[in-house]
């Protein structure tokens, strides 16, 4: 097999193991840790009737927790198995507080426009991240670096949700822009681009805050990973060759310096994750952030175990993303 | 001859090799990747024996072994007549003080964190052989002295990162005469000092065998030091010893083709030398991958058919003179010694 | 090429833990952040002197008190429950200090032990123990603590278990490379062959020196923690029990702040939690900086290195005096490198000729300057680097005069640098095949792409790595065939000087012979001059027509190789012959030099050698001593010779000219 299969493989069989765990954790988690009973099955007043007898019957609820020792049994025949075999059918159980809505559907719905939040701000400040990094290091010791060195540490000492809170206000106060939800209450849209462009309305102060705050982030690695480059042999060999500085960036540093990147953009995910909730919330723009947070307040526990479970197989399949991107740069890794 | 104080007697040392996915699945243990394939010497006390070769060749694994660094696959190490795979732990502990390392980079092997006096005090102190810190001390001021770091005073307090290169080696050469070693194991001891510091060290690790007896094992690629200061060679090749004996009849007239070749392309400084120098093509494999029959076969510019299924072992060529190679005639008397 | 930089330059001092985090301390960054903290402590300390009110006092509120602007009772106005803004913040130092505090510290000593235990063992127990690390890495941390917290409860005590010992993933993965890196450097295996056990290498030489990097970490280990709670707080899963910053916002923004106008309520708690972030930030980061500090400079800084004045009209007056067989000239060259002690002189006035096909050896030792002539030669020194005077007469120009643009074209197509095929040299995520083409395509423009892939290959064949090997990476390549490339990389322009730094030194012997042989096949081949810098005099013996030996940055003897070996007139000269072993004479005793080579920051006065010179008398520390003409080429720079000069002290080739 040749290295790049190797590696591939690798990884892949990881990320299936992550989340294999990750499920199994979110199990024991729940069932298992003491706290709040409720967090177990269906014991909670607000499901009705009928759903409890459902869930009962979906989730195994009257069974054994792990494996089923009883005589005549199978020993598959447990809350975990039984648990196993409804996540593969894509059953999350039904939310405690949203009136016996199946889980399932209130994350897809949210998670939908969690993607609409983050991912153009991901795009938007890996872009001026990278670039801005680049530049702040070509020009080290300018008043530019200084600038943008000062302004990024800043930014990235800013909690989230303080900076949403602080977009929020200039955002109404001086461009009157909409301070929460998704789209207008009560709207009629005369057509899909009017709808759009109200979406875009609601969404510019959340992407801003979003976008900043990584922004700082990437904009410092890049910044030291380029340096990093422009201390390399290879370097001082380009520029033995005759190249002209423009050419040794463009064709020899800054691949090089993207790798530490792209593993600092996968480690970050999880830094996405929280920032995703924290500004879900103050905008109130309803994404799985804000689905989470909602669920915590009350105490909606299929919902918050759903939201666990989506978030962290979320992240396994970024970073799995991000290390194909890395092996497909780096040569050296994938050599067999 | 005195009682020799190490002997190595065809011992072989195997790493695992990498094992690819095919190999895996189809539960076949991957070839063993052969670093030291049947090697047999011995060093006496007072002597000192260089043992040469290219990267790859197994010097370094060899030295090693002679640390009890490591623990051979096949055959016998003995120390002060004793195999260490017989000693236990506190045993192999004691018999470690008998036997201590030089290290190739002086820049690298003291821990820039530490002054002179303790690193020289370390192996006491980790062996615990003396009594009080006072007895501690003087031994380290001796070692020193013995070293050459004169006058000893002015470089007790000093840390690494004050000292040369070669000062770095001496306090180096200190901590391991710290123990009153017998056997001393040098690890391309020069090559990364400059030329004109290097002649000293070398003179030190001369007068070191000479005068205090202790036994000194050097490695290094570089002829023109072995012929100048050592009393025997040993030349490995791909894991093998292929040529060895006395260092003076094994460099001027060598056996074995690959001795032959790499003394013909060693750079003499002398304008006026007539050379005709032997440069082999292509690179020694790697040791996962060693040829059929005679290991040198590949390369060598006088292999005929039967080298590449017969794999020589040391033949007489001399008194104290042996090589690995099939043309290799033993004198009359043929007794094959090594 | 770090090597080049590191012998040149001297040791930066402070060389022990303790004085470069003094250093650290002292330094902007530290010194602010630092500060930031240390108020921000002092604050938490002295909360009840501080606060006009105490905030956990209950108190009895009317509509009137909720959200009131700043006013002389309230300097911060009031909250929504209408307490006092200000005490609230005051007091809520304490909680975001102790969590931080605490739950950093948690995540140090645990992701501490595991860091080393895994680095240090290595084997399964590493892969083990990193498997469950790299796990935790890719749990989104923020989901665990919210699930972990709304399971068990919101109390202070859980917050700051739940935050430390989550945060531990990162701080294992960073202590666990900074201990494996550790356990591999060489002090490391010698304590191991000293005898000494893994309590004693723990104890002594592991974590002495992982500790400070551990320390620096914990610091922004701490900002990470006082995020994590205000976050937690914010989104409500705080303790509702105590204050803190993130409490204060979460009621603020939840209870209508906003809309009630009261930015007092909501400005003061975010604008503290950046405080004491961004001063343990700026702290961190600085005690990371003095531990691992970086290059400061690099390549591709403004290129400062020439400090010469113009003077267009110099060339000519010297081709007029010039050999036609000299296809280069260099004249008093001086190189300076900037340092801490100020500017030191690396090379102090060298002059040599290179003529037509010859290959001219460059010979000296660690410090003596022959890299950093090279290097001066192709305008590439280090940063840092100047030349401050002299010539370099290529044709008909002053290599040293020609501006950035006119030197970029005579780079490689005319003079070329073999560097050591260190492992860096090439870029190691590009083709080898494509980076000599490279080179080919920037000096003949109309040669196009597959045009200059073509003659890169037919180059890579010519020196023994073969065509197929075109697409692959530096790292596949051995050894040897990474010198070979870096051969066909200096020769694909058909340059007329070739300069080999090096080129065999890192090689076993018999590569080095078939590299060597290569090069003057090569050589020979394209009709090239060489310059071959080495310390090795048997190789200098055996390749070179004319040899410079080089001492303290200055020319000490100039010869042709034969007379040099046979007559050697400078004292170091013969020194160094005499303590180089020679195969051929293994009987001889061989003697070194006491002492050695001198340091940029202590050049000796008068003769760089006379400290260790055998010969030295009163006028050698006293004066310099300048290059006496011995007749056929021969020069030597020492006063013991003088008597033997032919005539009065002058260059190679040129009017006599008064010296400077």
């Amino acid at each position: 097999m040749s290295g790049r299969g190797r590696y591939l493989l690798g990884k892949a069989a990881w990320a299936l193991i992550v989340v294999f765990v990750v499920i199994s954790f979110n199990f024991f988690l729940f069932r298992v840790l003491p706290g709040d009973p409720a967090k177990a099955g269906a014991r909670d007043p607000r499901l009705s009737p009928q759903s409890i007898i459902a869930l009962t019957e979906r989730f195994g609820l009257d069974k054994p927790v792990f494996v089923n020792l009883e005589d005549g049994a199978s020993p598959f025949d447990s809350q975990y198995f039984a648990y196993l075999g409804a996540l593969s059918r894509g059953d999350l159980g039904m939310s405690y507080a949203f009136r016996d809505e199946p889980v399932a559907d209130l994350l897809g719905e949210a998670l939908v426009n969690t993607i609409w939040l983050i991912l153009p701000a991901q795009v938007l400040s890996i872009l001026l991240g990278t670039m801005l990094g680049l530049v702040a290091a070509w020009r080290r010791g300018t008043a530019l670096d200084v600038v943008s060195l000062t302004f990024s540490l800043f930014l990235w000492s800013l909690p989230t949700f303080f900076l949403a809170i602080l977009l929020l206000v200039f955002g109404s106060s001086y461009l009157d822009l909409p301070t929460a939800g998704k789209t207008t209450i009560g709207a009629q849209y005369a057509s899909f681009w009017e709808e759009l462009f109200d979406i875009g309305r609601h969404l510019a102060m959340p992407t801003l805050a979003f976008t900043l705050v990584l922004l700082g982030e990437y904009m410092l690695i890049m910044r030291s990973s380029v340096l990093d480059v422009f201390s390399e042999d290879y370097i001082l060999t380009a520029k033995a060759k005759g190249l002209s500085t423009f050419r040794i960036i463009r064709d020899h540093a800054v691949r090089n310096a993207m790798l530490p990147m792209v593993t600092l953009i996968a480690l970050n995910l999880a830094f996405t994750v929280s920032g995703a909730i924290q500004v879900e919330q103050v905008f109130s723009w309803p994404g799985i952030g804000d689905l989470t947070v909602e669920a915590i307040s009350q105490r909606d526990y299929p919902v918050l175990q759903g939201a666990f479970i989506l978030i962290a197989v979320a992240v396994v399949i970024a970073n799995f993303v991000a290390d194909i991107v890395y092996g497909w740069l780096d040569p050296r890794v994938t050599h067999a | 001859m005195a009682e020799p104080v190490a002997v190595v007697r065809d011992v072989e040392v195997a790493f695992p090799g990498r094992r690819s996915l095919l190999d895996v699945v189809r539960l076949r243990p991957s070839p063993p990747i052969r670093a030291v394939d049947g090697v047999s010497f011995e060093v006496a006390a007072g002597q000192m024996l260089a043992i040469v070769g290219e990267s790859g060749s197994g010097k370094t694994t060899t030295a090693n072994l002679l640390l009890g660094l490591l623990p051979p696959s096949a055959g016998r190490v003995e120390l002060d007549g004793r195999d260490i795979a017989d000693l236990g732990r506190r045993d192999l502990a004691r018999l470690r003080r008998s036997v201590q390392m030089i290290f190739q980079d002086p820049y690298e092997s003291l821990n820039p964190r530490m002054r002179v006096a303790d690193v020289v005090a370390e192996p006491l102190r980790v062996h615990r052989v003396l009594g009080s810190e006072a007895e501690v001390r003087d031994r380290v001021r001796e070692a020193l002295g013995e070293a050459g770091m004169t006058p000893v005073e002015a470089y007790l307090h000093r840390l690494p990162f004050e000292l040369s290169g070669g000062q770095r080696q001496r306090v180096a050469i200190a901590a391991a005469l710290a123990l009153r070693p017998k056997l001393l194991v040098a690890d391309e001891p020069v090559s990364m000092l400059d030329v004109s510091i290097r002649a000293d060290i070398l003179n030190l690790l001369r007068a070191l065998a000479d005068d205090h007896g202790i036994a000194v094992v050097m490695i290094t690629h570089d002829l023109s030091t072995v012929a100048a200061y050592a009393d025997r060679i040993a030349v490995m090749y791909l894991g093998r010893i292929v040529e060895q004996g006395d260092a003076r009849s094994v460099l001027s007239d060598p056996q074995h083709p690959y001795t032959r070749a790499l003394r013909s392309v060693v750079p003499v400084p002398d304008p006026a030398a007539r050379r005709a120098p032997q440069v082999l093509t292509g690179e020694m494999p790697d040791p996962s991958r060693i040829p059929s029959g005679c290991r040198f076969h590949p390369r060598c510019p006088l292999a005929f058919d039967r080298c590449l299924v017969e794999d020589p072992a040391l033949r007489r060529a001399g008194p104290d003179h042996a090589a690995a190679c099939l043309l290799v005639e033993p004198p009359a008397e043929g007794d094959p010694g090594a | 090429m770090t090597a080049v930089v590191q012998a040149t330059a001297p040791p930066t001092a402070p060389a022990t833990t303790a004085r470069r985090w003094r250093a650290a301390l002292r330094r902007p960054m530290g010194l602010i952040g630092g500060g930031m903290l240390i108020i921000a402590v002092l604050t938490a300390l002295a909360a009840p002197l501080l606060a006009p009110y105490d905030p956990y006092a209950p108190v009895r509120v009317s509509i009137q008190d909720i959200f009131q602007a700043p006013s002389g009772a309230h300097p911060l106005g009031t909250d929504d429950g209408g307490k006092d803004v200000l005490s609230s913040l005051i007091y809520g130092a304490r909680v975001s200090l102790i969590v931080g505090f605490t739950a950093a510290a948690i995540t140090t000593v645990v992701g501490g032990l595991i860091g080393i235990v895994a680095g240090y063992r290595g084997g399964r127990i590493g892969i083990g123990l990193m498997s469950i690390t790299d796990f935790f890495l890719v749990i989104p941390e923020i989901a665990l603590q919210i699930v972990i917290v709304a399971i068990a409860g919101q109390s202070l005590v859980n917050i700051i278990l739940v935050i430390g010992l989550l945060g531990w993933a990162t701080t294992a993965r960073l202590v666990r490379s900074q201990t494996l890196s550790v356990r591999e450097r060489k002090f490391v295996q010698r304590a191991r062959a000293i005898g000494a056990g893994d309590a004693h290498i723990l104890r002594r030489h592991v974590v002495p020196a992982v500790l400070p990097l551990m320390i620096a970490n914990t610091v922004l280990v701490i900002s990470l923690a006082i995020l994590s709670e205000s976050t937690l707080a914010f989104i409500g899963l705080g303790d509702p029990t105590v204050i803190s910053w993130g409490q204060m916002l979460n009621f603020a923004f939840n209870r209508g702040a906003i809309s009630a106008g009261a930015w007092w309520a909501l400005i003061p708690p975010g604008l503290a939690i950046v405080w004491v972030v961004l001063g343990t930030t700026l702290l961190g980061t600085a005690l990371e900086d003095a531990l691992n500090p970086r290059l400061k400079r690099h390549h591709l800084e403004k290129d400062r290195s020439i400090a010469i004045p113009r003077s267009p009209a110099a060339p000519l007056a010297r081709r007029a005096a010039g050999d036609p067989a000299t296809v280069l000239a260099v004249r008093d060259l001086a190189i300076e490198f900037d340092s801490p002690s100020g500017p030191l002189r690396a090379v102090d006035g060298v002059s040599f000729d290179l003529r037509r096909g010859e290959t001219l050896g460059l010979v000296g030792e660690s410090g003596c300057g022959k890299t950093t002539t090279i290097l001066g030669l192709l305008r590439l020194l280090p940063p840092g680097g100047r030349i401050v005077s002299g010539s370099v007469r290529y044709g008909d120009d002053d290599l040293l005069q020609l501006d950035p643009a006119e030197m970029r074209e005579v780079r490689w197509s005319r003079l070329s640098l073999v560097f050591q095929g260190a492992m860096n040299a090439l870029n190691p995520v590009r083709p080898v095949g494509d980076q000599v083409a490279e080179a080919i395509r920037v000096h003949e423009r109309g040669i196009g792409r597959r045009g200059a892939a073509r003659r890169a290959g037919e180059m890579l064949e010519r020196v023994g790595i073969g065509r197929r090997r075109y697409g692959d990476y530096p790292h596949t390549y051995s050894g040897g065939m990474r010198q070979r490339a870096m051969i066909a990389l200096a020769l694909a322009c058909r340059p007329d000087i070739v300069m080999a730094d090096e080129p065999t030194t890192a090689l076993d012997v018999m590569i080095q012979a078939q590299i060597l042989e290569l090069l003057a096949e090569l050589g020979r081949e394209m009709g090239m001059s060489v310059i071959l810098v080495t310390h090795d005099l048997g190789v200098v013996a055996q390749t070179c027509d004319r040899v410079v030996v080089m001492y303290g940055g200055r020319v000490a003897e100039e010869a042709d190789t034969a007379r040099l070996f046979a007559d050697p007139q400078h004292p170091y000269t013969q020194r160094l012959l005499a303590s180089f072993p020679d195969l051929a004479h293994p009987g001889r005793r061989l003697q070194g030099i006491p002492g050695s080579p001198p340091r940029l920051d202590a050049m000796p006065s008068g003769c760089a050698f006379h400290p260790r010179c055998p010969f030295a008398f009163e006028r050698c520390p006293a004066e310099v001593p300048p290059p006496f003409d011995l007749g056929d080429g021969r020069r030597a720079s020492c006063f013991l010779v003088e008597q033997g000069a032919a005539a009065r002290p002058s260059g190679p080739h040129l009017p006599e000219a008064p010296r400077g």
